[in-house]
């Protein structure tokens, strides 16, 4: 009834609900605004996550290549920060001017919220500024943690403006109920439409999405550093700085996908439909391609791990394992990708007695899936605690027991995996869902198991020989490109999925969209957005990049570094 | 250096490009806005009937898909078969008339057992989609005799505009109250469906302005306990009604304590 | 140069090679014959158990997956031969080799004029004109609607349920049912309900068998629709090729379509899928 009503009135008003943009059409020109602008935003919302963290290392260890680590960080923040900003105001001016009608329903409803959040961003980018600027004037004793405190205050408030954010577009998504195309219900204030159903799954979700894309652009910063140095100090330098980076994203990376399985949880508890739309109608092949890419992303990940284990004195004896992870994790990646459907040929077709292959149909069900994904998310934490174990021997009397205790973990979590996995074939699938709790569990389990093992086993340990940074083949860095490119284009995916199922809607059965672009688009058109969007994002980063060094060249030119003499060119 | 940069920009490119050649394997699934329901001069039967089903799958089984507030049309009744079927055999040529009467003035052929609820149809649907809804269930067991020449006769594509056509210059606000269709939703001396809030001590519950603006703005406000109807009451009677024809109402209902 | 065997077995460049065509040949043939061998093989212990022959069929594999795998596989073997310093630059030796030792001009102006004649051999294989239809990328099971028209009749789909599960005798509408498979299903979906009918091989897409990777994973109340609705009645991601299933709903009455879904999912020895939250392709 309220539908076709709407429907009607839509039709009535369409003109002067929508504007027009030139050449790309407005759908275009919002999706290029509002993506690239999320990229700089999850870029500086990330990064000071990891800025904080490492400066505390280095207060609490008194290591100053931490503290400059974390300089090195929040510089690249301050240049990414005005870009952010300056693409927001692009994506508000476009949405005001291309979508007025659906940007006054917004307004209408947030308009409060609207203006603390502008409130917000001059609170944080004061807190930056003074932050940044203030690095070394603040930086010993009590002071220095006055500095730090800057930088935690730095992170709430991006917190805070990020998760008012996610309130209006979570809003788009699952509306509150009795919400319509005039507004909200009375009984319904504000803060019930930014507290709707997918907000805080979306929050988390974002909240580890950031800090994971901030290490992987913050690594390819490194890694394009480390390919432009000229001294061995600056190599090493910066190929720790890489090495950081890439710790950070992938040891947060895997906890994403849990957060994914809540947010997916929650729009199919808000509406069956859209959760259907988004697993088994038209994006159902939106996840094989995803799989490519996490597939990408692990391997990548642990070919850094390995190829770095070299410069570890003492590592040397865990490469003959690295074959074997090698081909568990490419078995699992090729299960993961098999899709359920198969693209045929009609004489392939007839062989096979069907669309579907009597064997590799096997692969193509959750069941599966959920068991390859669990056995390389242990694969990758197995060639992490190897690099951790590279040069260290271990001196406490129970090494041994601890090695061996460590190794049952492992063995009974992929036990676990594989027998709930296999298990999964012969029970009917209400039974079946709950098996994959269970597969992830005894992998969390053992992850969070073998890290406190670990913690006391290496206690004491004696060195092998420090790990020699800087002595790392540049395939390595290229690595980690290839990890920053993939991560950002993963990004533009999974937020074309979460704003494409609600299709033609540009609120959820509240404010259908009545635009010439009202139907959503297939994979084709959406890889070529995401393509061009990935291109603008990464070609800005790298002039930002190139902006960084230029200045600080300049500057280490006039004045020569203070105090950190081993890495001369990394002048404050 | 530009080496460097050159197979940076050469791998960043060669990944972009294959992810995005990957996505152009698979199959290329767009998702479509459903046909809208606005039907035209020059549509044919089977379109109108298409149209209709929408718009009675969406407007009109809130109450008669149920079966209980109101009868359910599409199923078999009493051995006569679904609407279209009984429409012909008991009005033969005639069976469209009857259907856009009883559309439009629901009141005159309750079927017994049920309640007099059902508003008249102008005020939410447009002529043509009336057209169509007809259209939809004489196809139920029937044969569509509604015609492109009924869509013509009426203003295309004007919202609710026939309404105005049927306005009487009347001041009794019974009589507006049962015209204007308000007794299909509210109740009124203890009696009449639960749709809206009953008339009875309306007065005592709001103001005059607050009665005035729930008619003139209906959506603004729902009353406690009728969310789940929000929306349904339509939102043009400020263009049905006189001045005075409103006063007469408003007074009305704030008197009745 | 004559180098034994072992010293061609411990070159990493050879070991790819060799890694690559093993993983060819598993994936163009072992998957197709493997696990049928493995499950005759398997039988010949559990048939004298008395515990029945095991059948794992397999089946050709499609070109597509044949890329996707041996892709992965590159993906891995150069992974594998550039992980370590030492065994990337051994791997690189012999094409090294090829480019420059002037002993080896022949080979080197072999590969020279094979390589690109390779690349447009396979150019003009995927672009030369054949007489198949193009690739078919069918989605087997559409997102169901959320209602549609049963004989006029407006049906939820989430509120649909086999009635004879709760009335009358199973056992009758198992019959009923077989009767009215073997009177209209049996054409095109066999009499072993492998999908293999006399008129099978004539349709694209083929009839669906009935078993653990078609019904089971259905709701009754999905397969009630497909049966009423047919090939017509399939949505718009399944084209191009709508399949060649009649609108039951014309022919058989209600009751009839629920006695063949009994009928079904008795035969296949299956459970119909309750409706869940779960996802997948």
């Amino acid at each position: 009834m309220t539908e076709l009503l709407l429907l009607v009135q839509a039709a009535a008003d369409t003109t002067g609900a929508y504007g027009h943009f030139p050449l790309i059409g407005a759908r275009a020109a919002v999706w290029i605004a509002a993506e690239v602008h999320l990229m700089f935003a999850a870029f500086v919302l990330g990064v000071p996550m990891f800025a904080v963290i490492t400066e505390l290392i280095g207060i609490v260890g008194k290591d100053p290549k931490y503290d400059k680590l974390s300089k090195e960080f929040t510089r690249l923040l301050v240049f990414a920060y005005s870009a952010t900003a300056l693409w927001g105001a692009v994506l508000v001016f476009f949405l005001t001017t291309l979508y007025p009608r659906f940007w006054g329903h917004l307004t209408q409803i947030f308009g409060l919220s609207m203006w603390i959040y502008v409130g917000l961003f001059f609170a944080e980018s004061f807190t930056l500024y003074l932050y940044y600027y203030g690095w070394d004037r603040w930086n010993a004793g009590r002071s220095k943690w006055f500095h730090w405190s800057l930088g935690v205050l730095l992170n709430v408030w991006g917190t805070i403006v990020m998760f008012i954010a996610n309130g209006w577009l979570t809003y788009m998504m699952s509306p509150p109920e009795g919400a319509t195309a005039q507004g909200l219900p009375p009984e319904v204030t504000m803060w019930g439409a930014i507290a709707n159903a997918t907000w805080m799954p979306i929050n988390i979700h974002r909240l580890l999405g950031n800090a994971v894309f901030g290490g992987t652009v913050a690594a390819a910063y490194a890694a394009y550093r480390f390919l432009a140095s000229k001294t061995p100090e600056e190599r090493a330098h910066y190929d720790w700085m890489g090495y950081v980076g890439n710790f950070i994203a992938i040891s947060v990376f895997i906890v994403l996908p849990f957060a994914g399985y809540w947010l997916g949880r929650e729009i199919y508890a808000y509406d069956q439909s859209m959760g259907i739309t988004m697993m088994g109608g038209f994006m159902s092949w939106l996840w094989v391609v995803q799989a490519v890419l996490i597939g990408v992303l692990f391997l990548a990940a642990n070919y850094y791990l390995w190829i770095g284990m070299q410069r570890i004195p003492g590592a040397e004896r865990f490469t003959p394992y690295t074959k074997w992870m090698l081909l568990v994790l490419v078995v699992c990646w090729i299960v993961w990708a098999t899709p359920h459907t198969l693209i045929v040929t009609r004489e392939e077709q007839a062989a096979m007695g069907g669309q579907f292959h009597p064997f590799l149909d096997v692969l193509g069900v959750m069941s599966a899936k959920n068991t390859a994904v669990n056995l390389m998310i242990l694969t990758t934490f197995l060639s992490f605690l190897l690099y951790r174990r590279g040069n260290k021997r271990l001196t406490v009397e129970w090494a041994r027991q601890g090695t061996m205790v460590q190794g049952a973990m492992f063995v009974i979590a992929a036990v676990v995996v594989v027998f709930f996995g296999i298990y999964g074939y012969f029970v009917p699938d209400t039974v079946r869902i709950g098996f994959s709790v269970y597969q992830v569990l005894s992998v969390l389990a053992c992850i969070v198991g073998v890290t406190v093992v670990d913690l006391f086993l290496t206690r004491g340990a004696e060195s092998k020989g420090e790990i020699r940074w800087g002595q790392m083949p540049e395939r390595s860095q290229y690595a980690l490109f290839i990890l920053a490119v993939t991560f950002t284009w993963l990004m533009g995916l999974m937020g074309f999925a979460r704003s494409g199922i609600r299709q033609h809607w540009h609120v959820w059965q509240v404010l259908p969209d009545t635009s010439p672009y009202a139907s959503t688009p297939a994979l084709g058109y959406a890889a070529n957005m995401i393509s061009l969007c990935v291109i603008v994002f990464l070609g800005l980063v790298a002039f930002i990049f190139w902006l960084g060094g230029l200045a600080e060249r300049a500057f280490s030119k006039e004045q020569p570094a203070p105090g950190l003499s081993p890495q001369p060119a990394m002048g404050d | 250096m530009w080496a460097t940069n050159a197979k940076i920009v050469a791998l960043s490119l060669a990944v972009i490009g294959f992810y995005t050649l990957v996505a152009h394997i698979i199959p290329q699934l767009q998702s479509e806005v459903p046909a809208q329901v606005a039907v035209g001069p020059g549509a044919s039967p089977e379109e109108l009937a298409a149209a209709g089903e929408r718009i009675y799958s969406t407007v009109c089984t809130a109450c008669h898909g149920l079966g209980t507030r109101a009868p359910n049309l599409v199923t078999d009744h009493e051995g006569l078969g679904p609407i279209g079927a009984r429409c012909l055999a008991r009005f033969g040529d005639r069976c469209k008339d009857y259907l856009y009467h009883s559309l439009t003035a629901p009141g005159d052929s309750v079927v017994p057992g049920f309640a007099n609820i059902m508003p008249d149809m102008r005020t939410q649907l447009d002529a043509n989609q009336i057209w169509a809804v007809i259209a939809y269930l004489q196809s139920q067991g029937g044969e569509i005799t509604v015609t492109s020449q009924d869509l013509e006769s009426a203003p295309a594509q004007t919202a609710q505009p026939a309404a105005a056509a049927v306005l009487s210059a009347t001041t009794d606000p019974r009589e507006l109250l049962r015209e204007k269709g308000c007794l299909g939703c509210h109740a009124i001396d203890g009696s009449g469906p639960p749709i809206g809030p009953p008339f009875d001590g309306i007065g005592s519950r709001l103001t005059r302005e607050q009665i005035r603006e729930g008619i003139l703005n209906p959506n603004a406000t729902v009353a406690r306990g009728y969310e789940q109807f929000a929306g349904m009451m339509p939102p043009n009677f400020g263009d049905q009604l006189t001045a005075a024809q409103l006063e007469a109402i408003v007074n009305f209902l704030a008197g009745r304590r | 140069m004559n180098r034994g065997a072992s010293y061609y077995l411990k070159h990493p460049f050879w070991q790819a090679v060799l890694v690559l065509l093993a993983s060819y040949v598993l994936v163009k043939w072992g998957i197709e014959y493997l696990p049928p061998a493995l499950g005759s093989l398997v039988s010949l212990i559990t048939e004298p158990l008395g515990l029945g022959r095991v059948n794992w069929p397999s089946a050709p594999v499609p070109r597509s997956i044949v890329v996707q795998y041996m892709l992965t596989v590159m993906v891995a073997i150069l992974i594998y031969v550039s992980e370590n310093e030492e065994r990337w630059r051994r791997f690189k030796e012999p094409i090294r080799a090829v480019m420059v030792e002037p002993s080896l001009k022949n080979l080197r102006v072999a590969l020279l004029i094979l390589f690109p004649v390779l690349v447009g051999w396979a150019t003009y294989q995927q672009a030369k004109g054949t007489v198949s239809a193009p690739v078919g990328l069918r989605t087997i099971h559409p997102a169901a609607p959320t209602q549609f028209t049963f004989r006029g009749r407006t049906v939820l789909l989430s509120e649909l349920s086999n009635p004879l599960r709760t009335t009358g005798s199973l056992e009758e509408h198992y019959r009923e049912g077989m009767r009215v498979y073997y009177q209209n299903c049996l054409p095109c979906h066999g009499d072993l309900l492998n999908g293999r009918g006399h008129f099978a091989h004539g349709f694209n897409p083929a009839p669906l068998p009935f078993d653990v990777s078609t019904i089971a994973q259905l709701s009754e109340a999905f397969v009630f629709w497909r049966i009423a609705k047919g090939g017509p009645g399939l949505p718009r991601e399944s084209q191009p090729w709508n399949s060649a299933m009649p609108a039951w709903e014309n022919i058989l009455t209600e009751e009839e379509i629920w006695s063949v879904i009994v009928f079904l999912y008795e035969q296949a020895g299956v459970e119909p899928r309750r409706l869940t939250e779960e996802g997948g392709h």
